[in-house]
Formats: C-alpha cells, structure tokens, sequence
C-alpha cells in the first residue's frame, strides 16, 4: 500500500478577491530518483521514482495539466497562477512513474 | 577549489546537501531510460516547426548556482491569456542533460498569468531554456546560461 505523501497547497498572496490572479504552489515530498544513482549503503542502483504528471483542478476541472520528468529536484516545487473566478476547491492530483496516485486539496476562499 | 573535477562526478557529498547530480550529463551517463538530447526533444515538441528566440519570454535562473541539484527557474511569457491569445504550453529544458526534458506544462486562460516556476537538476554548467507555445501554433524561446558549481567537497 502506497504511504500518504505529504504535501502542500499555498496561495500568494493569502488574501484575494475575485478577479484577482494569484499564485498557486504546490510542493511534495518525493525523492525524484532519475535511476542513474546507487545507494551508498547497498550499492544497488536506486531504481527510477519520481513524479511524472499533475493535474490542478478548480471545482473537477482541470485547468492546468503537467508532464514532470526525473530530471525536476526532489521534494518539488511548481508554480502556476489561477485567475479566481469565485469560491471553489482547488485539486491537485499527481501520480508517479511507478502507478502511485495521490491528491491534495485546498478551498479557495475569495474575499469580495 | 577543484571545480573541474566536480564535473567528472568525483565529488562527495555534504551531510545534509543533495548530490550534486553530474550523472544527469549526457556524456557521462547510463542510459537513463528517458535520455533524450536537447535537440531530439525540442523536435519532439514543435515537430520541426520553426522557433523564434522572443523578448516576450522572460526567464529567470541564476547565473551561478551553488548547486546543480536545486536551481530555481522561473518563466513568465508576456500574453493576455483569452482564449482567443494565450499560452499553450511552456517546456522548461536543459541543452547538456542526460534527458534534456524538465517539465512540459500545459496552461489555459483560467492561470490569468503565462507563468510557471519549478526547481531542477543540472548535471554541470549548461543552458536552461524555456520551449513556448502559443495558441496560434508558434514556438517562442528563451535560453541562458547556468554555471553550475558544487560549493565545497565533503
């Protein structure tokens, strides 16, 4: 069974309104192994586990979709930017090259 | 400091900084199964299409970076983002990578702001370049130089 990832959804700047474009970052932890490395304690090639596709999602549609390759840094970061349309709830859905799926989500509460 | 030999992948590691990952570099790597060059991945996406190096494309990476395992990079590309005019997609590359492939993300007018921004890999001193694509079907291109060095051995 896949473990949970942890990771993190923030808006910048904290505080918008409608209409406002704003900031969206997401970052996880995942070590983002390009299979090129051995583990200096077995000596054994780390095999290759790094994220491959995002998908963000305002309300069940997409509106920003990503192919990663091995060569992004462990523990990534990406940003985009939203133009906020309204209250909603933003999606992050990822999976990885090994099949591992995971999802984080995050309200989105305009002020005004 | 003995950068050269950095480059040949014989440095080690810090305590708690990431390895520098010289293995990344096309000419000193295994085949990775991704390995594609700079050259056969801009083709990849444009299909021959012919790319214009543009001012709308700001990219933003530091000249020097400290570590070749964390380099920042920012791309904003000047575009009002209607459905009628906005970006398609943005291709962050590197031209000396293993797999010169970093990210390929896909936008729509709801991000407000051409823009993304990530961290990556550089395996040695190379160029970042950043693959646009509009909506119209052109290809913009922004590309600058990253020196990549390891700060202190072991």
């Amino acid at each position: 069974m896949a473990e949970a990832r942890k990771s993190m959804i923030k808006f910048k700047p904290k505080k918008f309104k409608v209409g406002d474009t704003i900031k969206v970052d997401f970052i996880v932890i995942h070590p983002m192994d390009t299979g090129l490395k051995k583990d200096k304690k077995t000596g054994e090639v780390k095999p290759a586990h790094f994220i491959d596709s995002i998908t963000f999602s305002l309300d069940g549609k997409p509106f920003t979709t990503m192919k990663v390759w091995e060569t992004v840094s462990t523990n990534p970061y990406f940003s985009v930017n939203l133009k906020v349309p309204g209250k909603g709830k933003i999606t992050v859905d990822y999976t990885d090259n090994t099949g591992e799926k995971n999802s984080k989500s995050k309200k989105l509460k305009p002020k005004g | 400091m003995k950068r050269r030999n950095f480059l040949k992948g014989i440095c080690a590691v810090s305590a708690v900084a990431v390895t520098a990952p010289s293995a990344l570099l096309a000419k000193e790597a295994p085949k990775g199964e991704n390995a594609l060059t700079y050259d056969a991945a801009v083709s990849a996406i444009t299909g021959g299409k012919a790319v214009a190096d543009s001012d709308k494309v700001k990219l933003t990476v530091p000249e020097i970076a400290e570590n070749g395992a964390v380099v920042p990079v920012k791309v904003h590309v000047e575009s009002p983002m209607t459905d009628a005019e906005h970006v398609k997609a943005i291709h962050v590359l590197s031209t000396k990578n293993g797999n010169a492939r970093c990210a390929d993300v896909m936008l729509t007018p709801l991000n407000g702001k051409g823009y993304f921004a990530t961290r990556v890999k550089l395996g040695g001193t190379q160029d970042v370049v950043a693959l646009v694509e509009m909506s119209d079907g052109s290809f913009l291109r922004a590309a600058k130089p990253v020196k990549v060095t390891i700060g202190g051995c072991g």
